[in-house]
């Protein structure tokens, strides 16, 4: 009999802002470095969010402890082979870039721009492995659910990816600017991200094999095929690639964000 | 280091009488909890917070229609590879010189990453003191030359303690005995310093299977998943990336012209 970790809500939220995080950097880090100048409100957008996110996770992380004042025990050691040991790190190092990188971006000067494009080069990395490490740190359990594909990392960064694009969209849209050249690069690029992910999921569930019947038949079943992949995979990718004009732009990304966070609930409240 | 020490359950000698588990509730100040109603005489369902050592109840239909009862103390394994103090990120899980795997109450901050790590489901959450807690194989004990609680009040030696290399030929020599006597299911589990998890340091003599008792016929180290999964996350991130690129990239004249 194996015992699960009583992780609820608050890291529900964790991976999933954490995903968005790591997501909007190295998609704004990526718009920054081959993009164009009109592709600036997404690459600010994604850097400046990026920052606000990671600051709310380490507080939900926090707070998720058993005696959250011991929080900075988790920097007396480093175990390069543990995920929640390297991760509790790199969300400190993942919080630099995102801060410098937010910074540098305020400003519109030209050779901080290049100054900027540079470090997020580097940034990038760390968005990669602040949106997988979550999947990592489940397969290294002995929970067969969150172990046996060997996926789960490669999963969320997909997800991370996704709704990290959807989310600056969404700010795009918000604050109206989703007339230009920026907002429809970001919907090409979450068109190939959901395609991916959608990939991803049907691996992980063919390889995961007998250990997914809670997910798939199990009382996890109605959310995962109702919110995860119907309302949030399908219907954006289907409105996104049959270009339906009627339906507004904000509603995929929105559907995108709501999977994304069903896809977080499912996996972590699953302990089979 | 100093010589291993270990602890070895002979299934076949248990009576059932839970001496051990009261003797450990006593020395480890182990407050009372909500009996469970658990269909036998067992009592936790299984390890918790404030259960270290359990004694399991099995009755297992026989080919002639009668119950075998079959009674086995079990404990933290205190294993040679550790799932939980491979996950512990504060350090707080530490092996100590005799080779047993404590939780420091001290350092531990309840992230709770162990109690997922243990391939038994031995380490458990303590929500009133924020911490995770697990047998110590009594540390406090051990230093000071006595055995631990359980080994020392078990009746009929079903427990024993001691160092390792001796416990091993010990059992080694009681399961060819068993067989002899015509108990062609029994075997030892743990023992094998080559077998699963390096061997554990709380080994056992069991009557049937291990699945029987509740046991993984080949207990993981969790942590053997995550370099296949980091590769698989490297690979996919090279795709997402690269995807990215494609959708951002500038293609001459569109969008360079104001850059």
């Amino acid at each position: 009999m194996l015992k699960t970790p009583d992780w609820h809500m608050l890291i529900v939220w964790y991976f999933f802002l954490g995903g968005i995080a790591g997501g909007a950097y190295f998609t704004a880090a990526i718009a920054d470095n081959f993009g164009g100048a009109r592709d600036r409100s997404v690459v600010r957008t994604g850097y400046i969010l990026s920052l606000l996110m990671i600051g709310v996770c380490g507080m939900l992380l926090i707070l998720d402890l058993g005696t959250p004042s011991r929080f900075l025990n988790m920097m007396m050691h480093f175990k390069f082979w543990d995920p929640m040991s390297i991760g509790a790190w790199m969300l400190g190092v993942f919080g630099l870039f995102a801060f410098v990188s937010s910074a540098l971006s305020l400003s519109p000067d030209e050779g901080r721009a290049a100054l900027r494009r540079k470090i997020s080069l580097v940034g990038i990395i760390f968005g990669f492995f602040l949106a997988s490490y979550t999947g990592v740190l489940l397969s290294a359990t002995a929970l067969p659910f969150w172990s046996d594909a060997r996926l789960m990392g490669a999963l969320f960064l997909a997800s991370g990816a996704s709704t990290g694009m959807a989310a600056i969209s969404l700010l795009l849209y918000l604050s109206g600017d989703s007339a230009g050249e920026g907002f429809r690069k970001l919907k090409r690029a979450d068109r190939f991200a959901i395609l991916f992910e959608m990939a991803v999921l049907v691996l992980f569930l063919v390889l995961l094999g007998s250990a997914a019947a809670p997910l798939i038949s199990g009382p996890m079943a109605p959310l995962f095929w109702g919110g995860l992949v119907v309302l949030g995979l399908v219907i954006p990718l289907l409105v996104d690639v049959l270009g339906a004009r009627w339906v507004p732009a904000v509603i995929p990304a929105v559907l995108v964000l709501v999977g994304g966070f069903i896809l977080r609930y499912v996996v972590v409240m699953t302990h089979a | 280091m100093a010589r291993t020490l270990a602890m070895f359950t002979d299934t076949s000698l248990c009576i059932g009488c839970r001496a051990c588990q009261v003797a450990c509730k006593q020395w480890n100040e182990l407050p009372m909890e909500e009996p469970q109603w658990t269909g036998s005489y067992q009592n936790q369902s299984h390890f918790t917070d404030k259960t270290y050592r359990l004694v399991r109840f099995i009755e297992k239909p026989q080919a002639n229609g009668e119950l075998q009862w079959l009674m086995m103390s079990d404990v933290c394994k205190h294993c040679a590879q550790a799932g939980c103090l491979q996950a512990c990120p504060t350090g707080a899980i530490y092996r100590t010189e005799y080779g047993t795997v404590n939780i420091n109450q001290d350092v531990c901050n309840g992230c709770r990453y162990c109690v997922s790590s243990c391939p038994f489901g031995v380490v458990a959450f303590n929500h009133d003191t924020g911490r995770a807690n697990k047998c110590t194989f009594c540390n406090d004990r051990i230093h000071n030359g006595l055995g631990p609680a359980c080994a020392k009040t078990c009746p009929t030696e079903s427990i024993q303690f001691g160092f390792r290399d001796e416990l091993a030929a010990k059992a080694e020599k009681r399961v060819a005995k068993l067989k002899e006597m015509g108990y062609s299911g029994a075997q030892l589990y743990g023992v094998d310093s080559n077998g699963p998890l390096g061997g554990l340091n709380a080994f056992f003599l069991l009557l049937d299977k291990p699945a029987t008792y509740n046991l993984p016929e080949k207990p993981l180290l969790p942590q053997r998943n995550v370099l296949v999964d980091s590769v698989l996350s490297v690979g996919a991130a090279l795709l997402v990336g690269v995807g990215a690129v494609v959708a951002f990239r500038d293609r001459g004249g569109k969008g360079a012209g104001d850059a």
